[in-house]
């Protein structure tokens, strides 16, 4: 006979599964469920193992309003896990991007007093349109994509990190939101690593400080209709590089 | 023409599968049709976790709002459509029956049940034999059989099984353990 007495969280994994834990057992399970990737893994396996006794349940049918009530609640949910996967892992990716922001502001800070201290730069030159900025934008498979703009040469540079979808049906649409604005389309993404755009002035004094860079995917050639029509695959703030 | 009974259980149980990969694309139509496929079945545990018919409608409620949300969590590698269906909603069931216990155990108890449980929706299905566990449940002594039946389908716990047994917790613990320690050795052969 296999007791497992030597091994107590595998025990504790399949009671936990079959559901007879209460108290302090109950709360350090649910503990290593969230820490121990092992034993979620056993629980997983236990579930399964359990599960045909579900079989031996008569099935019921619910009553008929459950599917209305049901139909209306999901009716005012985002739809499709997808979008919550997408969520999660841009938050992720932000996180990361936020990361980088700060450090490149180190960086810059390190790089401009160095400077300051061998050339004094007479102090009426300043750029009128402000400093360069950057925004990392991170989509829901491989693509991440980092925007720099630099407001002098009116000049938005995309690199493009990780795989391009190749799509022939459908183009991927750059978007500026302005903070609390309408999405101003910057033109379609050639399916390229790289793409520099030149702005007009109408569209640069959009690229602000917390503006939004998005890119959603369009029908082939663009958004037939100036906003974006299709989902936002990838998007991210503007900050001072 | 009538197919073998194995191949119509197949293509219903992929028929499932595609409908729950659609409705994790945020397919509205196949998320009606997999509530109409599915929700006799997952009504049935939900009533019998429960008891009370209202609780269950809300239960049924959570747990299709739930799949219309998480539908892509669902991997179809691990378990048939319709097993994790089951066993989801079963695990939802087994946390709001943890949850009146508030007054009992405490804020802090509750608080971490109304966490996530990110477990309730993992689920390994090791063989497609299901068969096989009744056979191995059968191999058990009745005490060890009848509690982890109870335990699993009515959600007792120790306490409630010891109680409803008269027998003290630690030898209610004992039974259930070493029946599923057996059960594993017997699953695993």
């Amino acid at each position: 006979m296999t007791h497992d007495r030597n091994n107590p969280d595998r025990s504790l994994a399949a009671e936990f599964a079959l559901g007879v834990l209460a108290g302090d057992d109950l709360r350090r399970a649910q503990e290593l469920v969230r820490t121990d990737p092992a034993f979620r893994l056993e629980v997983a396996r236990w579930a399964g193992r359990l599960a045909p006794m579900l079989d031996d349940i008569e099935p019921v049918v619910p009553p008929g309003g459950a599917w209305g009530r049901i139909d209306r609640s999901v009716g005012e949910l985002p739809g499709g896990s997808n979008v919550v996967q997408l969520r999660r892992r841009m938050q992720q990716w932000r996180g990361i991007a936020a990361a980088m922001t700060a450090l490149a502001a180190c960086l810059a800070i390190v790089l401009v007093a160095t400077v300051e201290r061998q050339v004094q730069p007479p102090a009426a030159i300043q750029r009128p349109s402000g400093p360069p900025m950057v925004a990392m934008l991170g989509d829901q498979g491989q693509m991440k994509v980092v925007a720099s703009w630099d407001p002098a040469a009116r000049q938005l540079v995309l690199a493009v990190a990780g795989d391009m979808p190749n799509d022939p049906r459908h183009s991927r649409e750059l978007w500026v939101i302005p903070a609390g604005g309408k999405p101003r389309s910057l033109g379609t993404m050639a399916d390229r690593k790289q793409m520099h755009v030149r702005l007009a002035d109408a569209l640069a004094q959009l690229l602000q400080q917390g503006a939004t860079i998005a890119i959603s995917v369009e029908p082939r050639g663009g958004s037939p209709t100036g906003a974006p029509t299709g989902p936002v695959v990838a998007s991210g703030a503007l900050s001072q590089a | 023409m009538d197919r073998p009974p194995e191949l119509q259980a197949n293509s219903a149980s992929k028929e499932l599968l595609d409908l729950l990969s659609a409705v994790s694309r945020g397919d509205r139509t196949a998320f009606a049709e997999l509530y109409r496929r599915t929700s006799a079945k997952l009504y049935g545990i939900c009533l019998r976790l429960l008891g009370s018919e209202a609780e269950a409608q809300d239960l049924l409620q959570e747990v299709y709002v739930l799949v219309w949300q998480k539908a892509g969590r669902f991997d179809p590698n691990k378990a048939s459509a319709i097993t994790w269906l089951a066993v989801l909603t079963r695990n939802k069931a087994i946390d709001r029956l943890r949850r009146p216990r508030i007054g009992r155990e405490g804020i802090e108890a509750a608080a971490d049940v109304e966490d996530d449980s990110p477990s309730a929706f993992d689920i390994i299905r090791e063989q497609d034999d299901s068969a096989r566990l009744g056979r191995c449940l059968d191999e058990l002594d009745e005490r060890a059989r009848i509690a982890i039946r109870a335990a699993f389908l009515d959600g007792d716990t120790y306490p409630q099984l010891a109680e409803r047994e008269g027998v003290p917790l630690g030898t209610m613990k004992s039974w259930i353990r070493r029946g599923l320690a057996r059960l594993r050795g017997c699953l695993e052969r």
